[in-house]
């Protein structure tokens, strides 16, 4: 499972920079959203997929499934998560301030950056 | 070597400050004085930590209380505390610029805040020991960033800080996932442990794969050829004391982890990782100098000029011996502290001469006789020409690859030096030369030029009196060369 | 030693104060007692009983960067020319510059200078040599552009540092060379290691680097081309620097190691050429000149060329020759250039078109003209001492023995006739100077001022330099056992120093011949010359390097415009494909030399149908991210592999990741749509073929990278996790069951409160993003 697995997040991968390599900004904002999505399903399956218990401790049960991937996973979404509501909010006022959400039209010309 | 609380102070302080900072955002004037006063403290205390690391070896924080490699290690190592302590410098001069050059609403819109979080995110990516604590402060500094090149919300700032957020991003996907796999070979995220384990096994099978995989992440944010295509429109966009505080540290966090991770874990396939940073070293030289060569515009003039210093210090680090490593990180320290200074300069004068393009000004000596020639000064740092910082590095950075029979990159470095001076020297003959412009209106400069001086106050004495910084810089690059110091400091007591 | 040098650079900041009084006093004559105090204190080392001295002063001992000066011979001759020839050109400088010009700027870069050249000349240690030898451009550049409000001067300006620094970081990477091949940064140590050098593989790189340096500074073929434009400085500057001390840097560096390089061949043949050529080309195209201080340049990169020559051929006699040279050189040119300084002052034109007929108002000048002229020429009579030097430069190019190759052996052959050839229009342009300026009709019609004879404190610099000329000329031998020999003795090792120069060498001797035949043809050449002028239009003819170096420049700019716009085109999508296209490529490559693949079943958990068909609604739903055509669809899309995410936590237990990201996804979903419901509308992918297929194969490719990583990765598990401790410790330690909770809780609460940090930044800057707008709509 762990190779279907990493097979998954590589498609997510995938999916996630063809969208980045798009003209609009809502689908590159959506390849971002994928990529985290791959991100965290590698960091799992490098922990090994085995159906152990939770890492939560019962007496008397030794075998838990490895939870530091968990433990930076769940500080890897939250910052994601962070990241992500910036972006949208940036998006916003940038598609609002140049009326335009096509990337190629957001180059920018040389006088500008006087 | 010792155990203290220290090492997390020059990480916390900041922290602090910003939080307090946010919350006097409407004061102005409290602000100021404040971070002017947080700043200098800081950089006091910073200084004292380096002097202790210096004399009794680095300074270890096991966080929490749990032992290495278990728990997150805070290492003030020699690198580290020059790097903070270099960080710091450039802060106080950012804090004293920073009145003066932006307005009221960019001020009150939370830039002390940021600016503070900045520094707590570049302080403890120094600091860190541990590879995803590393990632985390990556994101404080980079989100600190996201919200600085904003500021001030103009049409351009907005569109350039979208590409900058995205390729950041992307990059810092690509650490975590890295990581991730990383940990699943070697099974520990300490740098120390990976260190060891890297070491046991020769870093053999998928091993350089993920070194290289790392060395991309970081390059990304280095702006190594080629993969800077997004810093230098990024850079120049926001205020000048941003721009300087970007140029200085940002692109150096990242030259940074590369010199940590390939002097401390990945150096046993030398002749195919280290001997590529040479290839991109080169590169990295010929491209940036075109980029600087090729525009009219001064500020993007000076944030090409980010590229080939890089391309210098990388070089360094291919290099890998005690001249080059040397080199690489004087290098490292002058060029975060020119490039601060070259920035806020070139933001000073395009701000006196209302424009940052060279063709429509010129003869601003006659009016500015300082900013002129801290400019001329300035133009020979950045160009490696004695008595000055830049020399010294030069100097081993080149006698360390000539040692390594690398005399093409040494070539290109020299011819690069030249059109470096070239490019700078422009904006001083072009800009501050010719005719008095009878109808110029004078602006005041009060309060910009005294940060400047500052800084490259520093470049000469790294310069003039090396025979007292080359000691230190010395037993950094020992340090760096020898992998089992740093792990036994922090994994055997 | 030490304060010799430095003491015009501590001084020189004095004088911005000085220069503040100037309505009364001229800052030069401050000035003027610096270099004559410094020439003062080294004329008593000369005299036959000269012995070098050293001094050492630490500056960088651990990088062996020391003050070491080290003065014999041939520094001294140095020593005593910049401060000798730096006095009299001050003095000549307090008439030449009014006080209405910024006065403090021009003698602090005077004296910058000054410290700069007598470190070049004193410094034993190559890394100070190097930083005196830039600090010497960088004065240079300033003082071309002294009158920057001219754009000749900028232009000028620029182009000696470029060509200059250029030269001086070639030296310094030679340098770095013999530094890391001796492991010493004494010039002197060196020499006794010669041995090593010579056997170097590096040889012939130091050499050729070594040499680039001293030929841009002293203005060889084909780098000569800054000197002309450098002639827009003042001509006190002129006199000074571009004639008689910093252009003769060069040859004082390749006088310094020719110690070490002199059996070598290469360095013959390199420096023979060079010098001999740029002899040749400077005095040919000097006739060409119609600017009197052009014409004074190419007759300095002509002579420097000569000297250069010399010292190439490294013979006992030409090196003494080359010595006499230097000084020679230094009086007449010096006086010329004084004189045509004077001329521009007082009729207010250098063009040598416009003069003529100014001996009977001028006659003090033009005496001194005179002897400067025909001294310069070699006209042989005793009170010239041009003559001498030239009249030993023709002895040593018959001198020459067969070298090892054909080609030296040719060389050798050839030397003679160029070296006559180069003195014979060197007899040209100094008849050229003299008769053009002092003789022929007067036509004052053309000048801006009516001429009249120079105030008298403008000639006493002239003056003391032409009576050099005529006692050198009359009495040689007064310099020749008491300082000559002693430099030709620095540079070749034990010169004979009883060297007797004499006038007469019979009417037989071959090198008078030659004088003669110059001195003929030269006569000849000059009465004719309007008939064979049209001799330029074939060579250069439109061959101008001059115009060679601006089209590099311009081209340098150009390209690098058309090259830097090329890719940096502000999209984030060509971006976005280089930076992945790069890592995707290198990092395959990798895996590839190390053999990084591996692949392992054993140990893994079972497929499950479950697992499976989440695993397939995810890929179906990334996948139609792409398809989607409708905002609402594609947020809602993404969203779907946010909850499949969700989902493989709960079936990988992951209970407290499953919680947050169901919570995270459902407000990011909601953000999304409440950001987007407004926004424009999702557009069909417009995309052309190419950039398709580029897109696909970097996507794809990027995807298949990770997964490869991915499973290799899990695949070499070598190690047991740090993981099992976390399992162990975290109820004795840590006092929770959740082992996630406590990890993230104590253990990694750094991380944590970063993590926190993160969002609480993040959540400042929107608010800061949307208070800035509010405030936006306000205003």
């Amino acid at each position: 499972m762990e190779i279907i697995i990493s097979i998954l997040a590589g498609i997510l991968f995938a999916t996630a920079i063809y969208n980045l390599l798009q003209k609009q900004l809502l689908r590159i904002i959506i390849g971002t959203v994928l990529l985290s999505h791959g991100a965290h399903l590698f960091i799992l399956t490098m922990g090994e997929l085995k159906r152990a218990k939770p890492p939560i401790l019962i007496e008397g049960i030794k075998d838990y499934v490895d939870p530091l991937p968990q433990a930076l996973i769940l500080t890897s979404i939250v910052i994601s998560f962070g990241i992500t509501s910036l972006l949208l909010v940036l998006t916003y006022r940038a598609i609002k301030e140049n009326k335009t959400d096509d990337m190629a039209q957001l180059r920018g010309e040389e006088h500008e950056y006087e | 070597m010792s155990m203290s609380n220290l090492a997390v102070l020059p990480i916390i302080i900041p922290l602090i400050s910003g939080i307090i900072l946010a919350f006097f955002h409407k004061k102005v004037t409290v602000s100021r004085w404040l971070t002017r006063i947080l700043t200098i403290s800081n950089l006091g205390l910073v200084s004292y930590i380096a002097w202790i690391v210096f004399t009794d070896g680095a300074v270890i924080l096991e966080t929490g209380g749990w032992e290495a490699p278990y728990g997150i290690i805070l290492v003030a190592d020699p690198l580290a505390i020059t790097l903070v302590l270099t960080t710091n410098i450039i802060a106080t001069a950012c804090a004293f610029y920073a009145p003066h050059s932006m307005n009221i609403k960019e001020e009150t819109h939370y830039f002390y805040a940021f600016f503070f979080f900045l520094i707590t995110g570049v302080s403890g990516a120094f600091l860190t020991g541990d590879l995803f604590n590393l990632f985390v402060f990556f994101e404080v500094l980079l989100m600190a960033s996201y919200a600085l090149i904003v500021l001030g919300g103009g049409k351009v700032q907005l569109r350039e800080s979208i590409k900058y957020v995205l390729i950041n991003l992307f990059s810092s996907v690509l650490f975590v996932t890295a990581v991730a796999f990383l940990y699943s070979v070697v099974g520990t995220v300490n740098m120390a442990h990976i260190a060891e384990r890297v070491q046991e096994v020769e870093q053999k099978g998928i091993l350089t794969t993920i070194a290289v995989l790392l060395f991309f992440v970081f390059a990304t944010k280095a702006a190594l050829f080629p993969l800077y295509y997004w810093m230098p429109k990024s850079y120049i966009v926001p205020n000048p004391v941003i721009s300087g505080l970007f140029g200085a540290l940002l692109t150096k966090v990242g030259i940074y982890s590369i010199l940590r991770v390939f002097s401390l874990i990945f150096v046993y396939k030398l002749d195919l990782t280290h001997q590529a940073f040479i290839w991109f070293a080169g590169l990295s030289m010929v491209f940036g100098i075109i980029g600087a060569l090729s525009t009219s515009n001064i500020k993007l003039i000076v944030a090409y000029n980010i590229i080939p210093a890089i391309g210098f210090i990388i070089m360094g680090i291919g290099v890998f011996n005690q001249d080059a490593i040397s080199g690489a990180v004087y290098y490292l320290v002058h060029d975060m502290i020119i490039k601060c200074a070259l920035f806020l300069l070139v933001g000073t004068i395009a701000y006196v001469a209302g424009t940052s393009d060279l063709r429509k000004f010129s003869g601003l000596i006659h009016y500015y006789p300082v900013l002129g020639w801290l400019l001329f000064v300035s133009a020979f740092i950045l160009a490696g020409i004695p008595p000055f910082s830049g020399f010294i590095g030069k100097l081993l950075l080149l006698k360390g690859a000539l040692t390594n029979d690398e005399i093409v990159i040494v070539v290109l470095g020299l011819l690069s030096s030249l059109l470096i001076l070239y490019s700078i020297m422009k904006i001083f003959i072009q800009g501050f030369w010719g005719e008095k412009d009878e109808s110029f209106v004078k602006k005041p400069t009060k309060g910009l030029v005294g940060p400047i001086v500052f800084l490259l106050a520093f470049s000469v004495i790294l310069g003039i009196g090396a025979e007292f910084i080359y000691p230190s810089i010395d037993t950094i690059s020992s340090y760096l060369l020898d992998p089992e110091v740093y792990i036994d400091s922090v994994l055997k007591e | 030693m030490i304060f010799t040098v430095l003491i015009p650079l501590l001084l020189a900041c004095f004088v911005p104060l000085i220069s503040k009084i100037k309505d009364k006093i001229h800052t030069g004559i401050f000035v003027f007692f610096i270099p004559l105090a410094i020439f003062l204190y080294y004329i008593q080392f000369v005299g036959s009983d000269f012995t070098t001295v050293n001094q050492t002063v630490d500056w960088i001992p651990a990088l062996g960067i020391n003050f070491d000066f080290y003065l014999d011979g041939l520094s001294l001759l140095f020593v005593l020319l910049i401060s000798g020839i730096g006095a009299l050109v001050v003095l000549y400088s307090i008439y030449y510059l009014g006080k209405g010009e910024r006065l403090g700027h021009f003698y602090v870069y005077l004296l910058m200078f000054m410290s700069a050249m007598l470190g070049v000349v004193l410094s034993d240690n190559i890394f100070v040599l190097y930083t005196f030898w830039e600090l010497t451009s960088i004065s240079s550049f300033l003082l071309i552009g002294y009158w920057h409000f001219n754009e000749r001067s900028r232009y000028g300006a620029l182009k000696s540092m470029l060509i200059t620094v250029f030269g001086g970081l070639s030296m310094f990477g030679a340098f770095i060379l013999l530094s890391v091949i001796t492991g010493t940064t004494s010039i002197q140590s060196m020499i006794e290691q010669k041995d090593i050098i010579l056997n170097s593989t590096y040889l012939p790189f130091i050499l050729v680097l070594l040499l680039l340096g001293a030929f841009t500074k002293s203005a060889q073929f084909p780098f000569h081309i800054w000197l002309p434009d450098a002639m827009e400085a003042p001509t006190p500057v002129s006199a000074y620097l571009h004639s008689a001390t910093m252009v003769k840097a060069g040859l004082f560096l390749v006088a310094r190691f020719s110690p070490i390089f002199s059996g070598y061949e290469w360095f013959f043949i390199i420096v023979s050429i060079v010098g001999i050529v740029t002899l040749c080309w400077g005095s040919y195209m000097a006739v060409r000149q119609t600017d009197l201080k052009a014409i004074l340049a190419f007759s300095t990169i002509s002579q420097l060329g000569m000297i250069m020559a010399m010292l190439g051929f490294g013979t006992e006699i030409a090196v003494y020759a080359a010595v006499f040279h230097i000084l020679n050189h230094a009086t007449f040119k010096g006086s010329l250039f004084m004189v045509a300084g004077i001329v521009d002052h007082e009729t207010g034109t250098r063009d040598i078109r416009k003069l003529g007929g100014l001996l009977n108002f001028m006659p003090m000048t033009a005496t001194l003209a005179l002897f400067g002229t025909f001294s310069m020429a070699g006209v042989p009579l005793p009170f010239f001492n041009g003559f001498y030097s030239k009249e030993l430069f023709f002895d040593s190019s018959i001198d020459l023995t067969a070298g090892i190759s054909g080609f030296a052996d040719f060389l050798v052959q050839v030397i003679p006739y160029l070296a006559v050839f180069g003195s014979i229009f060197t007899f040209v342009y100094s008849m050229y100077f003299f008769f053009g300026v002092f003789g022929g009709k007067k036509q004052f019609n053309l000048l801006p001022k009516k001429p009249h004879e120079a105030p008298i404190g403008m000639l006493i610099s002239p003056i003391v330099l032409v009576l050099g000329v005529i006692i050198i000329g009359l009495f040689p031998n007064l310099v020749n056992g008491t300082f000559l020999a002693h430099a030709a003795d620095a540079i070749k090792g034990a010169v004979t120093a009883d060297q007797h120069i004499k006038f007469w060498h019979g009417w037989d001797s071959p090198a008078f011949m030659m004088s003669l035949i110059v001195v003929g043809i030269g006569t000849i050449l000059t009465f004719t010359r309007k008939k064979w002028a049209g001799v330029y239009r074939f060579l250069p003819g439109k061959l101008s390097l001059f115009k060679f170096y601006d089209i590099v420049l311009d081209k340098l700019n150009s390209v690098s415009n058309g090259v830097t716009k090329q890719y940096m085109t502000g999209s984030l999508r060509l971006y976005v494909a280089i930076i992945l296209g790069t890592t995707l490529t290198l990092t395959f490559i990798t895996m590839g030399a190390t053999d990084g693949f591996t692949i392992q079943f054993n140990n893994l958990s079972d497929v499950r149908i479950i697992d499976l068909s989440v695993v397939l609604i995810m890929i179906v739903a990334a996948v139609g991210t792409i398809f989607a055509r409708h905002n609402v669809a594609i947020i809602l899309i993404a969203g779907v592999v946010g909850y499949g995410v969700a989902v493989l936590f709960v079936i990988y237990r992951a209970p407290d990741l499953a919680l947050t990201q169901l919570v995270i996804e459902t407000v990011s979903v909601v953000l999304f749509l409440l950001c987007f419901y407004h926004m424009p509308k999702l557009r069909k992918r417009d995309e052309t073929k190419r950039s398709k297929a580029v897109n696909i194969v970097i996507s794809v490719g990027f995807g298949a990278l990770m997964t490869i990583i991915g499973i290799s990765a899990h695949s070499s598990k070598w190690f047991d996790s740090i993981a099992n401790y976390f399992i162990e410790t975290s109820y004795k330690l840590g006092g929770g069951h959740n082992i996630v909770n406590v990890i993230l809780v104590d253990m990694r609460g750094f991380d944590t409160l970063f993590e926190i940090t993160v969002l609480g930044i993040a959540a400042l800057a929107i608010f800061s993003l949307i208070k800035l707008k509010k405030n936006k709509e306000a205003d």
